[in-house]
């Protein structure tokens, strides 16, 4: 299953994905987590350090093809090394995208990248994408359908009109998803209810309610991993729930 | 397969080993190994012959790292050296055709791993030797015997990788000298026609994609892996002009695939039908009509061309798919073919180039040559790079005076001769700071006097 979890900056969104990641893993689950936000860090927030981006690799391939001796194909070397830049936790994989490109002609590494990305997400029965509110990665190299499609608000009105830009944005790039749903994230008491029936409202489908929690806030402001969140976290329970929720219907 | 404890089968192609799930590490980045496949006389193979030299897999340790060395040796009546290569890459897959047995890259770069699965189950390099000969067998009849040897001691891999390594070299000698005349096939690149739909890349030995990530060489390898993919074959056709590089099968290639608006393709010139040029091309060549030469600019160079546009702005009138006079965008190794340009004179003709650039492919360029070429410390514009040549005496001098010396004794003639050996050219123009109005003007065999023109904006 491939879920990718977007949103605008400041909603929680890398949180969401990496606590998904955990309750997966924690679930028993095999992994695949994909940094596709250059603006976000999905590896701090698991607590592994990324040495290697594709973004890097895209950039030396382009360098090193001008001396590859003619007996070697870059395809295969390029494939090298993006299994060489995953990195190995022991209970998940992480591959970070990096930056966008820069000037250039990129349309054959990505065209081979984009294969090699979706051959490798086939060897995992879970497959988390971190990416931006543009979709940019996504509808450029990574894989162009995914499962489900979560959008991370929080809980102002401005928060749903986002979603519902990004489902379109979606639908334009043809990137397709059997179903998009809103997670509400730092929801309090008196805000819950009110923004759900707003999404309700304008015909998104609520996926879940994360609460506003105090001990995420804590390490988010510290830049510490989440791995260091108790199992009781509130907003870790309600991922774990989302997660659950995703694998039956996956099933 | 019989006596092999994991299944075999296309499906397992792209299996990756993670970590949690793997029994051991073979060659890889932490690691040293290599790959060779050699082509050598009946007497030399054991036919069907597997030998480990180091621990098998069952001597290893779980979770252990080793180095990793896989040699096979084949022979047959019909084989050539040459073949080495094609079925050495072919490694690759048949390797990955085994249940829990993961590889990576070719050569020396390879990186392996087998599943605690697969160990569980007794799968050893042994068989992993066996599946190969029966699938090389199965797959080239033309392979008569096959006898395979792994290494996974130290001393042994070492000196595998250093036998392979001068392998690799001789090889890739013999493959760089191959040229447009000694092949049957040609490849062609559709990738970019997403924005340039008219965009057919012709890929030779002599000419690799504007992109640079395409060689003929690649194609060929793509096409295997890939045969509905983008890259295709081309087949050579007749040949029209060698010197240029005008081929029947690429004209009607093209023709199809730009759906009839290209007719015809020179591959090393930049006039009457130059290649199209895709967008993204690493490099322009464009001709300077004041001096009668060509200049070479780079992607990576942000200052001016002595036509006072950078780069990117010519990048943006000669791109699309359209074959632009005067214009093309190449690949940096096009710098390196010898058939570079041919058919307008070569590095002969070259008169300006960035200085990062010229340094990046000093070794390409005629030694003769290197001095006579400006780069943008001693030429800024026309008047500086023509002051240059002529202090040089760079050899397009000598046909720019040849043909002025002409004009002059053909000044007020009875009728007027077009001039003979100026080729079209179209000229692109782009609108001052306000809208960006494009148009190009096109002059064909044009003689113009004037003592001055004026191009004034119509109110």
């Amino acid at each position: 299953m491939i879920i990718a979890v977007s949103g605008k900056g400041g909603t929680g969104k890398t949180v969401v994905a990496a606590l998904l990641v955990r309750c997966f893993t924690e679930m028993g689950r095999e992994v695949l987590a994909i940094d596709a936000d250059p603006d976000a860090n999905l590896g701090e927030a698991l607590g592994v350090q990324v040495e290697r981006t594709l973004g890097d690799i895209r950039e030396e391939m382009l360098k090193r093809m001008e001396s590859m001796p003619p007996g070697v194909s870059w395809r295969t070397a390029l494939e090298y090394e993006t299994h060489r830049a995953i990195v190995e936790a022991d209970e998940f994989d992480l591959l970070s995208m990096g930056r966008p490109e820069g000037q250039g002609c990129y349309c054959a590494v990505n065209h081979v990248l984009r294969q090699i990305i979706d051959t490798i997400a086939e060897n995992y029965e879970v497959v988390v994408i971190d990416t931006e509110a543009g979709l940019e990665h996504l509808s450029r190299r990574t894989t162009q359908s995914v499962d489900v499609m979560l959008v991370v608000t929080d809980t102002s009105k401005r928060g749903i009109t986002t979603a519902l830009r990004i489902r379109e944005l979606a639908e334009s790039l043809s990137i397709s998803f059997r179903k998009l749903g809103v997670v509400i994230n730092r929801a309090t008491p008196e805000t819950e209810q009110r923004i759900e029936e707003y999404a309700r409202e304008v015909g998104l489908e609520v996926a879940g309610v994360v609460p506003e929690d105090a001990e995420v806030r804590e390490l988010d402001l510290m830049g510490e991993p989440l791995l260091k969140l108790s199992r009781d976290s509130p907003a870790k329970r309600a991922v774990c729930g989302i997660a659950e929720k995703l694998m039956e219907l996956g099933a | 397969m019989e006596d092999i404890p994991v299944d075999v089968g296309l499906i397992y192609e792209g299996e990756r080993i993670r970590k949690s799930s793997m029994y051991v590490d073979l060659a890889g980045p932490k690691s040293k190994g290599a790959e060779l496949l050699l082509v050598v006389p009946p007497d030399e193979v054991e036919d069907g012959k597997v030998e480990v030299v180091g621990p098998d897999v069952d001597q290893m340790e779980e979770g252990g790292r080793y180095p990793f060395g896989i040699l096979i040796k084949v022979a047959g009546e019909k084989l050539e050296e040459d073949l080495e290569g094609v079925f050495e890459r072919k490694l690759h897959y048949f390797c990955n055709y085994i249940q829990g047995f993961m590889h990576l890259n070719s050569r020396d770069i390879i990186w392996c791993r087998i599943s605690k699965d697969a160990a569980k189950k007794g799968l050893k390099l042994y068989h992993v030797g066996k599946v190969l000969v029966n699938l090389y067998k199965s797959e080239f009849d033309v392979i008569e015997k096959i006898q395979v040897t792994f290494y996974t001691d130290e001393k042994a891999v070492d000196e595998h990788i250093a036998r392979a390594r001068e392998v690799y070299e001789k090889r890739d000698a013999r493959a760089s000298a191959i040229k447009d005349e000694d092949v049957d096939v040609f490849y062609s690149c559709l990738l970019c026609q997403s924005f340039a739909p008219t965009h057919v890349c012709a890929i030779t030995p002599s000419r690799s994609g504007g992109c640079g990530a395409v060689t003929w060489f690649e194609g060929r390898a793509a096409v295997k892996v890939d045969p509905s993919g983008p890259i295709g074959e081309i087949p050579k056709g007749e040949v029209i002009d060698p010197v240029k590089g005008e081929y029947s099968g690429i004209n009607e290639y093209v023709r199809e695939k730009s759906n009839g608006t290209i007719e015809r393709v020179y591959l090393h010139s930049l006039f009457d039908y130059p290649h199209t040029s895709c967008g993204c091309f690493e490099a322009i060549a464009f001709y300077i009509p004041e001096v009668d030469g060509i200049g070479i600019v780079h992607r990576d160079f942000h200052g001016v061309t002595p036509f006072g546009i950078p780069f990117s702005t010519m990048a943006g009138q000669v791109g699309g798919g359209v074959q632009s006079q005067g214009f093309l965008g190449i690949s940096i190794a096009y710098l390196r073919s010898p058939k570079f340009l041919q058919g307008d004179g070569g590095w002969r003709r070259i008169v300006w180039m960035p200085s990062q650039l010229k340094e990046r492919v000093r070794s390409a360029i005629p030694q003769e040559m290197y001095d006579l070429i400006a780069t943008e410390n001693e030429a800024q514009d026309l008047d500086t790079l023509r002051k240059f040549l002529e202090e040089k005496q760079h050899p397009v001098l000598e046909r720019l005076k040849a043909e002025e010396a002409k004009e002059k004794a053909e000044e007020a003639p009875e009728e007027e001769q077009p001039a003979a050996t100026m080729p079209e050219l179209t000229v692109p123009v782009q609108a001052g700071a306000g809208a960006p109005v494009e148009f190009t003007i096109t002059f064909k065999n044009a003689k113009i006097y004037a003592e001055k023109i004026i191009i004034r904006r119509k109110e």
